[in-house]
């Protein structure tokens, strides 16, 4: 569903990705693993395009998409749920999730997205009309998820939806993200620094370290493997 | 049928105050002077608001705006003073030319500041400003720093007796005129999608454009919106009301800062805010001149932080939290 090749970004004069490659298996959760700074959520910025590729190839349902605009690439089913929680602070849940529906395409379907998003986190049903500031932790990450559903993506990158998480909330994320691709059938891309946990839900896992991808393989694989968790997950 | 004007009620407050002012300024004698200064400021406020109160950009060289508008007119009344058969059609001419100039520039300006967020774009501007007025100046456009002066064309043209009527009143009535258009557009923008992507980008830039927000677009529209308007009220304000253009005037970085004062003190963002700011500033800056003569800009630097820090979302921002779902909440935007 989607191909990276050698692609090279960063910011100014300094280069982060340095030709990483990864493929995406349609309705599969790819999880991608590294220790800070090794470029994961530049490479997640660089292939939604709010980071401007360098050179290289993004591929997308058989498509050269590099070089689009990220609205483009929004338009055409590709979500970034941002790493750190950005809300529109000043607005309500349900006008969070409604910006979700910005695009027409969305818009149309704002009702039905908006059912599946009220399913998946009944919570946020409740919380509707409060202010998306005052949430607590676990529930801005539901809005930032669910809004990020409202665009109707079919690919979704998730920067670091754990982060900052209680254990349990953070064990109800990936049960979310689980029912993304069971229940909902997207296509996940998934960053994080809690190995075991992404390697748990995850069908293949890529390993990132100083803008490339150093290995890749099943969950069980990378278990399996001492010298790639004493080399880049220090577990 | 009532509630398909609804979402127009929170224009009632501001045209109410354009139509109090004019009225006190008419009919109080002594008063035409404050309330055509007081217009001016809101005019100043609601342009100025489309840009700073809808994107959260700070443009520290706003004024550059109403400088090339102003010598928008000059070049019109200058350069077709010689067929006064064409009458007001000229001062016509002279707003079109003063908005393309305004949005021209803006465009220039826009296509490079507004690739820089935050600081960076405050920054930049303010060399905008500078840049431009030095630029007049050292390349002698427009007559360089001796400036035009066209009261004689103006006569020439429209005749001596309606040139005076339109320089002690007709200018200020103009302004006005722009103010209300200004809190229109800004009207539409906020309840159009033009308004979401805004707010949006205003709340936080990069969750709007993981939304498939193009940024980028709606920030020049809100900027070169906001330009041309500044470049009307330039064109109206300083070139009608004082037919005479000298750059260290319309370049002063002073109305800059009054604009962004204006604003913050108001509301940014709210329909109503630029009213209000423009009020307060402008009859407590009047009064304080005339009882505490020279002692007006320090008060008004203790007012000021006092208002930022006491009501960070502006006087409008205030009363629009209080009043939510109230009667009169409609009218409050």
């Amino acid at each position: 569903m989607l191909t990276v090749q050698a692609l090279e970004s960063g910011y100014g004069a300094m280069q982060v990705l340095w030709h990483p490659e990864l493929e995406i298996e349609k309705g599969s959760i790819t999880s991608l693993l590294g220790p800070n700074g090794a470029g994961k959520s530049t490479l997640l910025e660089t292939i939604l395009g709010s980071v401007r590729p360098w050179g290289g190839q993004v591929l997308y349902e058989n498509r050269d998409i590099t070089f689009l605009s990220s609205h483009r690439k929004v338009e055409m089913g590709l979500a970034l749920v941002p790493e750190g929680k950005h809300l529109f602070p000043n607005m309500t849940v349900y006008e969070n999730l409604l910006m979700g529906a910005y695009l027409k395409k969305a818009y149309e379907h704002r009702e039905e997205s908006l059912d599946i998003v009220y399913t998946l986190f009944p919570r946020l049903k409740e919380r509707s009309r409060q202010m998306a500031g005052l949430l607590s932790g676990g529930e801005q990450q539901m809005t930032t998820i669910g809004r990020a559903l409202m665009t109707k993506p079919r690919l979704m990158m998730l920067d670091e939806p754990s982060q900052g998480l209680a254990p349990k909330l953070a064990a109800e994320v990936f049960e979310t993200i689980e029912k993304l691709k069971s229940d909902i059938g997207l296509t996940i891309l998934l960053v994080e620094q809690n190995a075991d946990a992404s390697l748990g839900a995850a069908d293949y896992a890529y390993i990132m370290h100083e803008g490339k991808i150093k290995a890749s393989g099943t969950p069980d694989e990378i278990k399996a493997s001492r010298e790639i968790r004493e080399a880049f997950l220090g577990v | 049928m009532k509630n398909r004007l609804r979402p127009y009620y929170p224009l009632l407050p501001v045209f109410a105050a354009y139509l109090v002012l004019f009225l006190v300024g008419r009919n109080v004698t002594g008063m035409w002077q404050l309330a055509a200064t007081l217009v001016f400021y809101c005019a100043l406020g609601q342009a100025f608001n489309i840009f700073l109160g809808m994107t959260g950009y700070v443009d520290f060289g706003y004024v550059a705006f109403l400088g090339i508008g102003t010598y928008g007119m000059a070049t019109a009344i200058t350069g077709l003073a010689g067929y006064p058969q064409l009458g007001l059609g000229i001062v016509a001419i002279g707003f079109i030319l003063a908005i393309v100039m305004a949005t021209l520039l803006s465009m220039a300006v826009g296509a490079v500041a507004l690739r820089l967020r935050g600081a960076y774009f405050a920054i930049a501007t303010i060399g905008v400003n500078e840049g431009f007025r030095y630029l007049i100046e050292g390349a002698n456009l427009w007559n360089g720093s001796s400036g035009m002066i066209f009261t004689a064309q103006l006569n020439e043209i429209l005749g001596r007796d309606l040139s005076s009527r339109i320089m002690t009143f007709w200018a200020d009535v103009m302004v006005l005129f722009i103010a209300a258009a200004a809190a229109v557009v800004t009207l539409l923008y906020m309840k159009s999608k033009i308004g979401y992507a805004l707010t949006a980008l205003r709340e936080d830039e990069d969750a709007a454009k993981v939304m498939g927000i193009n940024v980028t677009k709606y920030k020049i529209i809100a900027f070169i919106t906001s330009a041309s308007f500044a470049g009307t009220v330039g064109a109206a304000s300083w070139a009608l009301k004082t037919p005479y253009v000298f750059p260290p005037e319309v370049f002063e970085i002073h109305y800059t800062i009054e604009a962004i004062i204006i604003v913050m003190l108001g509301g940014a963002g709210t329909m109503l805010g630029p009213v209000v700011g423009a009020l307060i500033y402008g009859i407590s800056k009047y009064y304080l001149s005339i009882f505490l003569p020279g002692f007006q800009l320090f008060i008004f630097a203790l007012v000021i932080i006092f208002i930022i820090v006491m009501f960070p979302e502006g006087v409008v921002g205030v009363i629009k939290g209080k009043t939510r779902n109230t009667a009169i909440a409609p009218y409050i935007m």
